[in-house]
């Protein structure tokens, strides 16, 4: 029997979600009865919300009959602070959905969550999570929340300009200079990047000299309290980044192109480069369908000797964790076990590539190629190893508290814009940092 | 007495009760999520302390400045031009009014990607006719302005139909003996018709100066306050310190700078109020 492209790729998913059930129902021990909740916190069109039913819900709830699981999607600017004055009130999910450790440690603080630990030993969680993403919800010795998605930045390039030009993508500063000056010689912008639709994309550029000027081992340093960040070394990086602004490397357009725009302008060859995120792999590959040329993606040069190549910076933009609250976490620590699982990671990575890029170790470059383009693919597994082998730096958004990433955000425009110097932007952010680190508030570090 | 009830529940439930916390919240130190600690006016020395704090007040007292003149003066002569000028009158009322009920999301995100926006907008359409302007939206000096702009062209409709209500109010006779008198449009606008409707204009003004104190949506969709804080206004300071640095006491702190200018202009209105009664 011939089935269409659509109906092949339904009766794939509906083969996937039995076999996710029947594993699920063969590997659960027996669990507390009652039904859990979970609030999806980040924005999910109609055919998202289908897929999460089908590969997250359906397949949890048919190897757990008694621990129905249901999904309510709060999406929107205000999701956050739904699950988070729902918690705090004592009420909320069973399982709680935050934006990243930054507010988890709100919470944990509190003591509205639950300790993991007893899930992660029970579920063997450790050893399928990969260790350095896994630090990131423990504090005190105890795992509060488990990561859920696993992000970094990468250099996406126009692969189809760079072959006709002879480019290759930089490994170094000096690569990168020589590569640059050449875009521009041929009115061709160094870096299609822009925030008008999405001011934080400031901080995507500060973690890109961070990381691979500073280095993650002065970060860590930083992070930990052990060196300030008027260092001069972080000042000689946002410099770097001060330097690439004013020579005209980010456009003439910054501040008005929104991220689908950014994205053609690259797919169009008006732009050579893109440092950008693992989230955006999906806009890149539209617009380039649409412009008909090859995508690229490589890990982002080393700007400073002494800094491995490549490096990725972990980040987390989303974490899972169990309500202090729930009548049932033993119910939510099953759920858990399901959504770490090999099983749902095969039919999320097919339908809802991208954001769902969970960190397992077990995240193999030939089995996510029958899922996804073999680039993304290919992308997903070098970070993967990168950070299993300890080449990883930290984002900005994962790491910083929030006040400190609030002021990193805004003051770097001032410093592009020449209103304010160097030293002035890293002393404004060593004084806020110095303060959240005092209350307790930067967030659970990966150990190097 | 009793019939005032409902109203007094509603006003205590919704807006007293939730003012008193915004002002015991400015004297503590909060996250959102743990518990409050007491701290004297801490918060409001950090939002002294702080340069964006005061920068934004300025952009609250230009965006004030902007909103008591332009759309006012717009909003005048076109209401007394409907007054004056029968024919088509509905057509333009309703034309003029259009704009006040589109969602502001919807006008900011059409101003922002179809007229300022260089790639995809008029001005870099322009551009390909050799007409090379820069977005407004993203060059510090301009950045308010653009972001008034749009306000402006949402708001003076509103205003137009406002005061062209209040004209209507004006004795016809009063007008016909001005033009019989041979008295021009701006003799009869500056001896008749806005001496007949000036508790109209002192009422809308007032109520200008504290809408403008409370100023938000626009810039927030448009800006976020940037670039480099240059379009950052109060309420958007409140909301950053709130909601992104989770400090709720000088959000709170700024809040309550909000609320004194509305008081100021509320005090002020009230005053007239008795004079006139009097």
């Amino acid at each position: 029997m011939l089935l269409s492209e659509g109906s092949q790729s339904m009766f794939a998913a509906l083969i996937g979600a039995v076999t996710a059930a029947a594993t699920l129902a063969m590997q659960s021990p027996a669990m507390a009865d009652g039904p859990i909740t979970l609030w999806y916190q980040r924005g999910c069109n109609p055919e998202q919300q289908r897929i999460l039913q089908k590969d997250l819900v359906a397949p949890f709830n048919a190897a757990h009959p008694t621990t129905p699981l249901t999904l309510d999607v709060r999406g929107g600017s205000n999701g956050d602070r739904q699950i988070r004055m729902a918690v705090i009130s004592g009420k909320g999910p069973d399982i709680v959905m935050t934006p990243g450790p930054s507010t988890t440690l709100a919470l944990v603080l509190s003591d509205h969550l639950l300790p993991l630990d007893d899930y992660i030993k029970k579920y063997n969680l450790d050893k399928r999570i990969l260790a350095p993403v896994l630090k990131t919800g423990e504090y005190k010795g105890h795992n509060y929340a488990l990561p859920r998605t696993f992000e970094t930045m990468v250099l996406y390039y126009n692969k189809t300009l760079f072959d006709k030009n002879g480019w290759t993508p930089p490994k170094s500063i000096a690569e990168l200079n020589a590569l640059a000056e050449a875009m521009q010689a041929k009115n061709i912008t160094p870096f299609s990047v822009g925030n008008a639709d999405w001011r934080a994309a400031n901080e995507w550029h500060v973690t890109v000299v961070l990381n691979h000027y500073a280095g993650p081992e002065n970060i860590y340093k930083a992070l930990k309290g052990e060196i300030p960040w008027t260092d001069p070394v972080f000042v000689q990086a946002i410099d770097m980044l001060k330097d690439w602004y004013q020579k005209g490397w980010f456009g003439k357009n910054y501040f008005s192109l929104s991220g689908d725009q950014e994205a053609l302008l690259l797919a169009k060859g008006e732009a050579g480069m893109a440092p950008n995120g693992t989230f955006s792999f999906d806009n890149m590959v539209a617009a380039f369908k649409q412009s008909g040329q090859e995508l690229g993606v490589a890990a982002l040069p080393s700007l400073r000797d002494g800094v491995p190549y490549p490096t990725y910076a972990i980040g987390t933009g989303s974490t899972m964790s169990i309500n202090k609250n729930s009548a049932n976490p033993d119910g939510a620590g099953a759920f858990l076990d399901y959504l770490y699982s090999d099983a749902f990671y095969d039919l999320i990575s097919r339908d809802w590539p991208g954001d769902w890029n969970l960190p397992l170790t077990s995240i193999d470059e030939a089995k996510l190629a029958k899922n996804v383009s073999p680039l993304f693919a290919a992308t997903v597994t070098s970070f993967s190893k990168a950070v299993a082998q300890g080449n990883f730096g930290y984002t900005t958004w994962t790491f910083w508290p929030p006040a400190t990433e609030d002021y990193l955000i805004h003051g770097i425009e001032q410093v592009w814009l020449g209103q304010i110097s160097t030293d002035d932007y890293l002393k404004k952010m060593q004084e806020t940092f110095a303060k959240e680190m005092a209350d307790g508030k930067v967030p659970p570090l990966a150990a190097r | 007495m009793p019939f005032l009830l409902p109203a007094l529940v509603i006003n205590v439930v919704i807006i007293l009760i939730p003012a008193l916390l915004t002002i015991a919240m400015a004297f503590v130190e909060w996250d959102g999520v743990s518990i409050p600690t007491f701290v004297g006016f801490d918060n409001f020395r950090t939002i002294f302390a702080d340069p964006v704090f005061f920068s934004a007040l300025l952009n609250n007292i230009k965006w004030t400045l902007i909103f008591l003149t332009v759309p006012i003066a717009i909003g005048l002569v076109a209401g007394s031009l409907l007054l004056v000028v029968r024919r088509g009158r509905t057509f333009f009322q309703i034309v003029y009014f259009l704009p006040v009920i589109i969602a502001t999301v919807v006008i900011a995100r059409v101003w922002q990607g179809m007229i300022y926006n260089p790639e995809s907008g008029l001005v870099g359409w322009l551009k390909l006719y050799g007409f090379v302007l820069s977005d407004p939206l993203a060059l510090p000096p301009t950045a308010l302005y653009a972001v008034a702009s749009v306000d402006l062209w949402h708001w003076w409709g509103f205003l137009a139909v406002i005061f062209f209500a209040a004209l209507r109010q004006v004795d016809m006779a009063q007008i016909d003996a001005a033009m019989l008198d041979g008295a021009n449009f701006l003799q009869l606008m500056r001896y008749v018709l806005l001496p007949a409707i000036r508790p109209t204009i002192t009422l809308m003004m007032i109520m200008t100066v504290i809408w403008s104190f409370l100023v938000f949506d626009f810039v927030y969709v448009l800006t976020q306050g940037g670039p480099a804080y240059s379009s950052e206004v109060l309420s958007t300071l409140s909301y950053r310190y709130a909601f992104y640095n989770y400090t709720i006491g000088p959000a709170a702190a700024v809040a309550l700078v909000i609320s004194f200018f509305g008081l100021i202009a509320t005090v002020f209105y009230v005053r007239i109020q008795q004079r006139e009664g009097v």
